[in-house]
């Protein structure tokens, strides 16, 4: 049996366990067993981002070390951290003989939820995959943000779109000017509160011209951000991770 | 740490709703118009990873092209200085101004689009010794009228809305007040061109520089970068050391990429190759021409992490795609002294601290959520999220320690506390924990909670409460899977990880090359007549007499055109470049089908004016001449040969104001293509 390494990231971890559970039962009901090494923590993306590079070293280093010792291909529910390990381990450690052939044979193993499924795993729909009890099911309007690092970083946008139109029930909604960001960016969101402010404001504008209630994510940054920004309008509007939609959480 | 004025720029744009609206439609239409005109071009990706290799190895050999560019330049009779600061540049430029004409002061300097002049702050030293310098471009001449800086480096006037534009020349013009856009255009025109006609020196930017022939390329829409290397007699051009290209092979390339990018244009209006100054057989161009390559921080960021930034080529299309300086405009974009930096938005957030010093401007790096919507849209595939990353650590010095260039202390602070929790599983778990639990004793009943605005996320969005249980420890518990079921759909497919190729490209069909030239000018507002050849005469005497028309700036020959027709029918050509002309009649050295574009050399009997002066431009090239590519017209000895080249792809135009297109700026207004020939 195929066995992968999950890679829970920071903040799934911390605000979003339900999310990671979706992801669990999506993979086993896939077919596929679930590691969870313990030790992990966060890859190191918000010191990265924010130009603290020794920090995001330790961190990195501290990641890699933590899957080297396991086999199998490790699998993220954020297109983000996926990213940074990908594209950014090679920047961290591109001076550093040692450490630079384990960054990247991290990164070569490393994938994005979605991806995982739809690239390596082949599922294209999940209703009718292998005859398992993974029969997503959704009553009425879905829209979907395709996040920056995911589909411009990653360039992975083919593979969720596919999983979501093939979800039981479910109405796609276009998002407008869905590729914009929704003004995250780790710690662009703190240190520049009212460019933030004017990115999520667009993004929810456009979220309430599809009327639909739900909006699906791959990255727990973004969810954290947009459904923050709706929360705080007392909108009734949810953002959920694809996972737990797959899952029919 | 960021500045507190650049704060303060940023509620100030953020509340200006009139910028909010013109920057809105600025990135609504220019996004748009760049993929639109990508749309024309199959191979664009292709074409965008040769451009970057380009790119890439002129930079890496940089100090080999520069050599072979300035020697060929030099040969051409170009005289060329190289300064390393902008202090020795201004100090090059004063003594040219200086020593120019009989009188000595003042001089009066028409000017051309140049950010390397705004980089040098060139105009402020050149008023300040005493001389004039007025920008003709319409919207830096807008910019300058208000006392401004451009907005943007390709729409200088981007952040004003029309009723501005039309207060400003009532105001500082003397016109009734109007908001009709082509009547505000008029009125520069009339205003800017006693200034062409009368300058002392012309002031240019460079785009490209072709090291294999020495050429200088200068791309404009409304003609007044003609203007000014044309009319006066003395022309200096300003150029940033990293703008060369191999070959004119190379620069075909990068043409096919910087207007679509920039403007959302197949070719600009008038892209120029000025290789020499007047020869002694011609009657116009320039007598005397410099060239200013200017180092100015160049060559150290070409020793730092942030080299690749010296890959750009300054088409704007980062600043429109950037969904923060749609919010900011340029104008923003400053530095902690409060000086507007000279280059704004993504490339300008590197740029601007990469050269003149994170000190100053490290902070604007930190303005991006790194969406990469800016390396999307570059035309040569600048990594611009990796290089503002590589700001924030503290990249324009050499080594990569970490630094955070421009966060707050509070952000450090937590930052580098969390960096210490991150390494350790057992602090990592223990923090959860306490976030939790501690989450809890603030927000007992809701899972989001209300934080304040100084926190910088509570000013617009509530915060998830940290679960008491993290995945971590909700996993253990979790019931193994039962391994009973069989896994059949374990076979691997073939991996690609981010796929990108594009299916290959269709051979182009064999198009009729008259019929596209005609289809393309068309398109951009040019007028083409297909015409047999013994009816050439009679229909341009048709032509000509229809527009009352009794005297035309010709050059001394055109293939097919009589003039003993023309003097019969009573029309005059006339040699001298007079402004009061109405009609110029030219030749051309060939004609370039997919852009519809007319190639206008300069040469014994041929004056630049002719094209560039009247309103009326008539072009006369015989159906052999067209050509269907612009690389195929950059070959040709007639291009390579001339003192100065015009490529003509339509009739003047500006979108300066509001982005709202208007036809006939500084050159002619109306263009019109007799083509003449055996296969029509």
């Amino acid at each position: 049996m195929r066995t992968v390494q999950l890679f829970i990231t920071c903040l799934v971890d911390t605000f979003f366990p339900e999310v990671g559970e979706a992801m669990v039962d999506v993979l086993r009901e896939a077919g596929v067993d679930v590691d969870f090494p313990r030790d992990q923590t966060c890859c190191g993306q918000p010191t990265f981002n924010a130009g603290l590079r020794a920090e995001a070293r330790q961190m990195a280093e501290h990641t890699i070390r933590v899957f080297d010792s396991r086999k199998g291909d490790v699998v993220l529910p954020s297109g983000s951290c996926a990213h940074m390990i990908r594209h950014n381990y090679e920047e961290l450690f591109a001076d550093d003989p040692l450490w630079l052939p384990r960054a990247k044979s991290l990164a070569a193993r490393t994938y994005e939820f979605t991806e995982y499924l739809v690239d390596v795993l082949s599922i294209t729909d999940p209703s009718t995959s292998s005859g398992r009890r993974f029969s997503p099911r959704w009553d009425g309007l879905l829209t979907y943000h395709p996040t920056c690092h995911l589909h411009r970083g990653l360039g992975i946008d083919r593979q969720p779109k596919t999983l979501l139109a093939n979800i039981h029930g479910a109405q796609i909604i276009e998002l407008p000017e869905a590729e914009d960001c929704c003004g995250f960016g780790g710690i662009f969101s703190v240190e520049h509160p009212e460019l933030s402010a004017e990115m999520l404001k667009r993004k929810i504008r456009n979220l309430e011209k599809t009327q639909s209630p739900t909006l699906v994510v791959c990255d727990a940054g973004c969810l954290m951000h947009i459904q923050g920004g709706l929360k705080r309008n007392k909108m009734k509007q949810r953002v959920v991770h694809i996972a737990q939609i797959l899952a029919n959480q | 740490m960021t500045s507190y004025q650049f704060r303060t720029r940023i509620r100030a744009a953020i509340a200006n709703a009139n910028l909010q609206q013109a920057l809105d439609a600025n990135a609504l239409r220019r996004v748009q118009g760049r993929v639109t005109a990508f749309a024309s071009l199959p191979d664009w990706k292709e074409r965008r990873q040769r451009a970057h290799a380009v790119r890439a190895d002129v930079i890496s050999r940089l100090d080999e092209y520069l050599e072979r560019f300035i020697e060929k330049a030099i040969g051409n009779g170009i005289i060329v200085h190289r300064a390393n600061d902008a202090a020795e540049a201004i100090n090059i430029i004063s003594k040219i101004v200086g020593a120019t004409g009989q009188s000595p002061l003042p001089k009066l300097i028409a000017k051309s689009k140049s950010m390397v002049s705004e980089e040098i702050n060139l105009n402020h030293a050149l008023e300040a010794a005493g001389h004039r310098v007025i920008e003709t471009d319409l919207g830096e001449y807008i910019v300058q009228l208000r006392g401004e800086k451009p907005a943007h480096i390709i729409t200088p006037a981007v952040h004003l809305r029309r009723h501005q534009v039309g207060q400003l020349f009532h105001e500082k013009l003397g016109i009734p007040y109007t908001e009709d856009i082509p009547t505000l255009t008029n009125t520069a025109r009339k205003v800017l061109r006693e200034v062409f006609l009368t300058a002392d020196v012309g002031v240019s930017g460079v785009n490209f520089g072709v090291a294999e022939t020495g050429a200088l390329c200068i791309v404009t829409n409304e003609g007044n970068g003609r203007m000014v290397t044309t009319l006066p007699p003395i022309h200096i051009a300003l150029m940033g050391m990293e703008r060369l290209v191999p070959t004119l092979d190379d620069l075909a390339l990068m043409l096919s990429l910087l207007p679509r990018s920039a403007t959302g244009q197949k070719l600009s209006v008038y892209t120029q190759l000025i290789h020499s100054p007047r020869r002694a057989d011609e009657t116009d161009g320039a007598h005397e021409r410099h060239l200013i390559i200017l180092d100015n921080g160049r060559s150290r960021l070409l020793n730092s992490p942030l080299q690749e930034a010296l890959y750009c080529i300054r088409c704007g299309a980062c600043l429109n795609a950037c969904p923060v300086f749609r919010e900011l405009g340029g104008h923003a974009y400053v530095g902690s002294d409060g000086s507007i930096a000279p280059y704004p938005g993504p490339i300008g957030s590197v740029v601007s601290p990469g050269l003149l010093g994170l000190e100053q401007f490290g902070h604007l790096a930190q303005a991006s959520s790194l969406c990469g919507a800016c390396k999307d849209a570059c035309p040569v595939d600048i990594d611009l999220p990796r290089l503002l990353t590589r700001v924030r650590a503290g990249g324009s010095k050499q080594e990569t320690v970490s630094s955070g260039v421009g966060l707050s202390f509070v952000s450090r602070f937590g930052l580098k506390v969390y960096g210490v929790i991150g390494k350790s599983a057992t602090l990592f778990s223990a923090a959860q924990k306490l976030a939790g639990i501690g989450s809890r004793l603030i927000s007992p009943f809701s899972a989001w909670m209300w934080i304040p605005s100084f926190t910088g996320w509570g000013f617009s969005k509530d915060f998830p409460r940290p679960a008491v249980r993290s995945f971590r420890e909700r996993f253990s518990h979790r019931p193994q899977r039962t391994k009973d079921s069989a896994t059949e759909s374990t076979e691997i497919s073939v991996k690609k990880k981010e796929e990108r190729r594009e299916p290959d490209v269709p051979e182009a069909p064999k198009v009729n090359l008259v019929e596209r030239f005609t289809e393309e000018l068309t398109a951009l507002g040019g007028n083409v007549y297909r015409v047999p050849r013994d009816k050439l005469n009679d229909r341009l005497i048709e032509f000509l007499r229809e527009r009352k028309v009794e005297a035309v700036l010709m050059w001394d020959s055109v293939e097919g055109v009589d003039e003993i027709h023309l003097t019969r029918a009573g029309i005059r050509a006339v040699r001298s470049a007079d402004p009061s002309l109405r009609v110029g009649i030219t030749g051309v050295a060939s004609a370039i089908a997919e852009t519809g574009t007319l190639v206008v050399p300069s040469g014994k009997g041929q004056m630049l004016s002719a094209s560039l002066l009247p309103e009326i431009h008539i072009a006369v090239a015989q159906s052999s001449q067209i050509v269907p590519s612009l690389e195929e017209a950059l070959r040709s000895d007639a291009v390579r040969g001339a003192a100065s080249v015009a490529l003509i792809s339509g009739p003047s135009r500006t979108a300066d104001i509001e982005m709202t297109l208007t036809i006939g700026v500084h050159g002619p207004e109306e263009l019109h293509a007799f083509v003449t020939g055996e296969q029509l």
